[in-house]
């Protein structure tokens, strides 16, 4: 069965706009990064007076998202760990 | 001329097209390309068909956004929205499933929950630019 996964894997040609992204990346929580960084630029584009303050204040916005999202997941993957104990 | 209204249509037409007009050139440059650009990147990730209008939008838009949240949000975008909407209906797009749609919608819904950041925040300066002296 998963010889046959891995031949429709591999046979599956991705198409921009028609076909979605293959399934079965392990690695999706890597997506999430391009996210933060949009949402940082826009928030602290809008936000700012100047926009030479832009740059360094959405790096630190994304790596403040970036960081609590990070603290969140170990949180909560801790709780999920001792409630199945 | 520039009022709030106005502005904010530009802004809903082009993102970030309503700080342009204001004069804030740089400003309205970064978020509408970075706006664009998120929107862009849903479709690449779930493929056009993670705009996927409810059916009956038109007649009944209230019941539409309530089955449907994540279009009200993906429709703020502008008419890229609306073009990649009608697109979708095309068979020949793949739809997508699982985390791949759902992170295609998350992008492009964002997209358009910033875009509506965007466009309060410029026709707000418009209409303090109206009211300044």
């Amino acid at each position: 069965m998963n010889i046959m996964l891995l031949a429709a894997h591999k046979a599956y040609t991705y198409v921009p706009f028609v076909k979605p992204l293959p399934l079965g990346w392990t690695h999706w929580y890597l997506l999430l990064l391009p996210l933060c960084l949009a949402i940082a630029v826009v928030y602290k584009s809008i936000r700012c007076q100047s926009m030479r303050r832009v740059p360094r204040e959405s790096l630190v916005l994304f790596v403040f998202i970036v960081a609590v999202m990070m603290a969140t997941a170990g949180a909560l993957a801790t709780l999920v760990n001792y409630l199945e104990r | 001329m520039k009022t709030p209204p106005l502005i904010a249509l530009c802004g809903w037409l082009v993102p970030g097209s309503g700080y342009v007009v204001l004069g804030h050139t740089a400003r309205g440059l970064t978020v509408g390309i970075t706006i664009i650009v998120l929107f862009v990147l849903g479709l690449l990730i779930g493929g056009v068909r993670v705009v996927d209008p409810p059916p009956n939008f038109l007649a009944d838009p209230v019941r539409a956004a309530i089955n449907k949240p994540w279009f009200a949000a993906q429709l703020l975008t502008g008419p890229i929205a609306v073009v990649a909407a009608a697109a979708g209906r095309n068979e020949a797009f793949v739809a997508s499933h699982a985390r791949v749609n759902e992170i295609g919608t998350l992008y492009t819904a964002i997209a358009g929950a910033l875009n509506l950041l965007s466009i309060i925040d410029s026709s707000w300066r418009a209409g303090r630019k109206e009211t300044s002296p």
